[in-house]
């Protein structure tokens, strides 16, 4: 089903669509960049032995005193920016990704079981799920990360995971309650079909596509978090900066025109979270299709 | 559905909310629970209260006057009894009355929400309603680039640069602080009532403000665009009523419930991002205060800010509730 | 709906235009670094809380800008013997409340300063006081008696505060933290905290009636807020101006810079634990010399500090000019490694505060990637002050980076707290971050505190510096920070720094 949706509407529709076209292709490059940064990167900036204080604060190549093989300048500790871009993305990506799966596969798991059984079970968890929702991710990871210091990425993930599950949750319950009493699940359970079944081949598979769209939302979601813990000093180690960590140490640079150590990371930054966004809005329009865009 | 005659529309909804209330107060008693488990594991005030150079001795004897030594379960009954009463105790680092630092630091953050929650509602949705209008007219590319933007952009980031711009480059706004206050009653200070106010006011909110802004434009946009389509609207517009009337009263009221539930729900980001904006513009909110508390371990500040900002956003969500039953008489209460 | 878009917009156009109006200045606002944590004198001994104390309250001695020691509530001052001080007390002062200074308030405080709650962060120093007495029943004239013999005692009055015996005895620890009261040239009047401290000269001051009206403290932590509000004139002197940011503040024509060498060294404090690779006084060189302090002066301070070759600076008892650097040597520093069985080098933790120092954590980071160059890795726990500094109290730590200022000027004082083997009970040792202990230097120490006469004393002193640094490499010494200002001259402000940074307004005037 998903096949076939994907071979014949989706992507003729990718192709006539300029903004996500740019989304997907800005996506593909910063990810190769980040794959693979250890052999793009001039510089390992997590590596001390590589870095030079004599190299800091250089400007990029292009200006005045910019100086090989630093194309972006350096920052404060002789870090080459476009190299710590490249691991940052690593870092973001990383973030991005398993969050996405950690609490795509809780939250889906959660919200078709709640909505299949339905019940006390559903009440129960539909009841966390909102008390969860409506104290916000960023809060709730603030507040965790400040509790636990200096866990590195694998409590920054854990953070926002924790939280945001039930994004998923509850889409999904969405759908399972919407094709549950449809015809065909219906006509499945007649023949007594076991339940497991009836959930993999009736149920998840009308319900990826609303799934998806939250994904590509949560995605961009978990990478700006990781930027703001880490630039409230609550997530990565500093001297295995992220994009968040970058902005945060080279933002006292700009009052003294030293504007590369900011806005490059800033750049990076905002390009990953709108190319995921451009992404998220077409899937949208896609699955809904009434919402043609102008 | 929750139709039938007024009477029985309005008990049904009383006793909603009554049960709401009660959820909500044991949500209460679970955050309460989780904060007071997670606190007993994290570091030991008693060092940060009897000094660096304290005797075994005395800090025992400190840990007795604060009773800390006490079993758990009576510490922690004493703590729901104490927080009932809006007693968290005194914050460990400078020994004043929690709640009284963070009731003076409240009205700072709830003047710059508000006005952020006001720019964001009051822009987000005539900006969305004008992009939805004409969708493929200049303007409203414009107004969706740059709410694409908006939502792309982080917090700190749009706060750095609107410092850069408006108070280092053309100088025209202060960078940080609050300004002048006018006190009015008990610890509530107003920055409303002074232009210095307001002119400190206005980068802080914007920042605040920007995110939802561009949530909200994109509501609005999304909602009136599939409103328009409607067999009802599409109706008005043939009977021939004026384009205004058939906007606001029909699309937009329809657009309304989610924006409302939606700006609800963003109660805790906008109290989460509030930390970040404060942080940025030195703004003397409870953020700023929560920032400190957990850099310093200063435990009952950051459970009694737990507590308040869970009891803010749960009255909040029972408030949205209600205000989704008035804009839709239709929705049932079950 | 447009109208009122319109409107609004218009509105916020006018208010972000609008000026300031001009009013007669008898305000001074001084941006600060670090907010005061309380309005107890004794809660904090952080130079941000003191340096706010000393305008509302008193010490028997002050210190003028020079750091030289002179009368305050004590009109006179000597020892008598070994254990004993005779101190004149002023007469005719009044606290803020209207109370009579009297030597019970001196007796009350220094009562006050064993108590470790509530807080108390000079529990060391009053745990030195046996008693106070009034000398021969005249209450103007007292003894304070200490349990050994202490010959920095005098010098460490300036910072201990006198607190008014009955509104202190009579109101709770809330109030007392909220709402000082004292003796000083300054009366509070509100706190805002986390965004400013405002303070109202008193006009009955025993000194005579500060010449300033007004006085605000700004604490403003982020780097790059201070520096906008300096520009803007939003605050009018800016203490420590962020050195990242030194040269445009200096190019900006409506500001004065001031900077003077700063008596804070910055140092390695590094464990000898038996077993451990540190405890090989030859790593301890190696580490000393794969150390390019001069490159962190160059890169990291941006030229804003001074090498430096021991704990204390030159005006401190016990500083010894003839001590010199280690030679910066990285090839040196491999050859003392594998002499000493690490060819390979080691790992090892460097802890240090991230808010604390000038650049603290951008150091940190750059010895790093220095003793990588030899071979040791370093693994980097940067952290909060609130953080770091109970675990430098716990003396657990490896590596750690740490910066030292004696306000009593004196390395016999400095050592007992940051060297000396840890003795919680005798009060040695409580700063002594990784539990460092060497019986000789102790020796050495012991010797020296028992000496009544400062001469003799101080040439002790120097030795036991000389023998810590030259032969023990006790710790790794680094710079000494730069003190600056930030003057916003429109202001019309004069302004002196004083060698502890202290921010005090009696010193200070508006105009010519």
């Amino acid at each position: 089903m998903i096949k076939r949706l994907f071979h014949s509407r989706v992507l003729q529709h990718f192709f006539k669509d300029p903004l996500a076209i740019i989304g997907v292709l800005i996506l593909f490059v910063m990810l190769i960049g980040a794959i693979f940064a250890p052999l793009i990167a001039p510089q390992n900036p997590y590596d001390p032995r590589a870095l030079s204080l004599q190299d800091s604060l250089q400007p990029p190549l292009w200006m005045p005193g910019g100086k090989a093989p630093f194309l972006l300048g350096t920052d404060d500790q002789g870090r080459d920016i476009l190299s710590t871009i490249l691991y940052g993305c690593r870092t973001s990506f990383t973030v991005g990704f398993s969050v996405v799966l950690l609490a795509g596969l809780i939250g889906v798991t959660i919200g078709l079981i709640a909505a299949f059984y339905g019940g006390v079970l559903d009440a129960v968890t539909m009841r966390v799920a909102d008390t969860l929702f409506s104290f916000s991710t960023t809060l709730m990871a603030m507040l965790l990360l400040g509790i636990f210091k200096g866990g590195g990425i694998p409590l920054v993930i854990l953070a926002i995971v924790i939280a945001d599950w039930v994004r998923y949750a509850r889409t999904m319950r969405g759908s399972t309650l919407g094709v549950k009493q449809e015809d065909y699940v219906e006509a499945a359970r007649a023949i007594g079909s076991p339940n497991l079944r009836i959930m993999f081949r009736h149920i998840l598979p009308n319900a990826i596509p609303p799934i998806l769209v939250v994904a590509a939302v949560d995605f961009g979601a978990a990478v700006m978090l990781e930027a703001t813990l880490s630039f409230l000093g609550v997530g990565v180690p500093i001297n295995e900066p992220s994009l968040g960590m970058m902005i945060a140490s080279g933002k006292n640079y700009i009052y003294a025109g030293m504007w590369w150590l900011t806005i490059f990371p800033g750049i990076a930054l905002i390009a990953i979270v709108l190319g995921v966004n451009l992404l998220a809005d077409w899937l949208r329009e896609e699955i809904n299709p009434r919402l043609k865009r102008g | 559905m929750g139709q039938g005659d007024p009477p029985h529309a309005s008990i049904v909804m009383l006793t909603y909310i009554i049960r709401r209330i009660a959820q909500s107060l044991i949500v209460l008693l679970a955050v309460s629970m989780i904060c007071f488990v997670i606190f007993q594991y994290l570091g030991d005030p008693v060092i940060t209260l009897a000094g660096r150079y304290a005797t075994q001795e005395q800090q025992e004897a400190v840990r007795e006057s604060l009773g800390l030594n006490r079993p758990l379960y009576v510490q922690y009954a004493t703590f729901l009894a104490n927080a009932a009463r809006g007693n968290f105790g005194l914050s460990y680092v400078s020994q004043v009355p929690v709640m009284k630092l963070i009731f003076e630091r409240l009205p700072a953050t709830a003047e710059m929400a508000a006005t952020a929650m006001f720019i964001a509602l009051l822009l987000g949705i005539s900006l969305g309603v004008i992009s939805s209008l004409r969708p493929r007219s200049f303007s409203s590319r414009a107004i969706m680039s740059g709410s694409l933007l908006g939502i792309s952009l982080p917090t700190f980031l749009v706060g750095i640069l609107l410092i850069l711009v408006f108070a280092v480059v053309l100088r025209v706004l202060p960078p940080f602080g609050r300004g002048r206050v006018v006190h009015i009653v008990g610890t509530w200070s107003t920055g409303f009532l002074t232009l210095d106010g307001w002119r400190h006011l206005i980068l802080p909110a914007l920042t605040l403000g920007m995110y939802q802004l561009a949530v909200l434009i994109r509501l609005t946009r999304g909602g009136m665009l599939e409103a328009l389509q409607e067999d009802y609207v599409r109706t008005a517009w043939a009977k021939g009523l004026s384009a205004r009337l058939v906007i606001f009263k029909h699309a937009l009221r329809n657009v309304l419930i989610p924006v409302v539930t939606v700006a609800g729900l963003q109660m805790g980001e906008l109290i989460a991002f509030s930390i970040v904006t404060e942080s940025i513009f030195q703004w003397p909110g409870t953020g700023k205060l929560l920032l400190n508390a957990i850099y310093e371990t200063d435990n009952p500040v950051i459970v009694a800010y737990v507590m308040i900002a869970a009891v803010i956003i749960l009255s909040i969500n029972i408030l949205v509730d209600i205000l989704y039953g008035i804009l839709n008489p239709r929705i049932s209460y079950d | 709906m447009k109208k009122a878009v319109a409107l609004i917009l218009l509105g916020l156009l006018v208010v972000g235009l609008a000026g300031l109006v001009g009013v007669a200045k008898d305000t001074i606002i001084v941006g600060v670094g670090a907010p005061p944590r309380t309005m107890n004198p004794y809660g904090s001994d952080s130079d941000a809380n003191l340096s706010v104390m000393s305008n509302i309250f008193d010490g028997l001695l002050q210190r003028d800008a020079n750091g030289d020691l002179m009368p305050a509530l004590a009109t006179s001052w000597e020892r008598i013997d070994a254990l004993t001080w005779r101190f004149h007390l002023r007469k005719g002062v009044k606290f803020h409340n209207g109370n009579d200074f009297t030597w019970e308030d001196v007796k009350f405080s220094m009562e006050r300063l064993k108590q470790p709650y509530p807080v108390s962060e000079f529990l060391a120093f009053g745990n030195l006081i046996k008693s106070v007495e009034m000398v021969n029943g005249d209450p103007w004239t007292i003894d304070i008696v200490t349990t050994v013999p202490t010959s920095y005692f005098d010098q460490n009055l300036h910072q201990i505060f006198i607190m008014d015996k009955e509104s202190t005895e009579n109101r709770s620890i809330g109030e007392i933290g909220e709402n000082p009261i004292g003796t000083g040239a300054y009366k509070f009047v509100k706190w805002v905290k986390g965004s400013y401290l405002k303070l109202e000269a008193n006009e009955n001051y025993w000194g005579g009636a500060p010449s300033v009206k007004y006085a605000e403290f700004r604490p403003i932590t982020e780097p790059s807020t201070r520096v906008a509000a300096i520009s803007t004139g939003t605050v009018d002197i800016l203490q420590d101006v962020p050195v990242e940011l030194f040269n445009s503040i200096a190019k900006n024509p409506s500001l004065q810079v001031i900077t003077r060498p700063a008596r804070r060294s910055i140092w390695l404090g590094l464990g000898n634990k038996p077993g451990t690779p540190t405890s090989d006084v030859r790593v301890r060189k190696a580490m000393y010399m794969a150390i390019n302090e001069q490159e962190i002066i160059d890169k990291v301070m941006f030229g804003h500090a001074d090498l430096c070759s021991q704990i204390p600076d030159p005006p401190t008892v016990g500083y010894d000019a003839s001590i010199k650097r280690l030679p910066y040597d990285p090839a040196q520093a491999k050859k003392l490694l594998a002499e000493a069985g690490y060819p390979d080098g080691f790992m090892i933790t460097l802890t240090g505060p991230n808010d604390r120092y000038v650049r603290d954590e951008q150091i940190e980071q750059a010895i790093v990637t220095q003793l990588s160059k030899v071979g040791i890795k370093v693994t980097l726990d940067s952290k909060p002050k609130a953080v770091y500094f109970p675990e430098v109290d716990a003396h657990k730590l490896e590596f750690y980076l740490i910066g030292w200022f004696d306000g009593s000027y004196d390395f016999g004082r400095s050592f007992s707290k940051l060297l000396h083997s840890v003795d919680k009970d005798a009060g040695l040792g409580g700063l002594n971050g990784s539990g460092y202990s060497d019986p000789t230097l102790d020796k050495l120490f012991e010797a020296s505190s028992g000496i009544i006469n400062p001469q003799l004393r101080g040439q002790e002193l120097q030795i036991l510096n000389k023998v810590a640094m030259d032969e023990k490499i006790a710790i790794i010494p680094l710079h000494y920070q730069e003190d600056s200002y930030a003057i916003y001259k429109a202001s019309g402000v004069n302004f002196t720094p004083r060698s502890d940074t202290w921010v005090v307004f009696k010193d200070m005037s508006i105009g010519k």
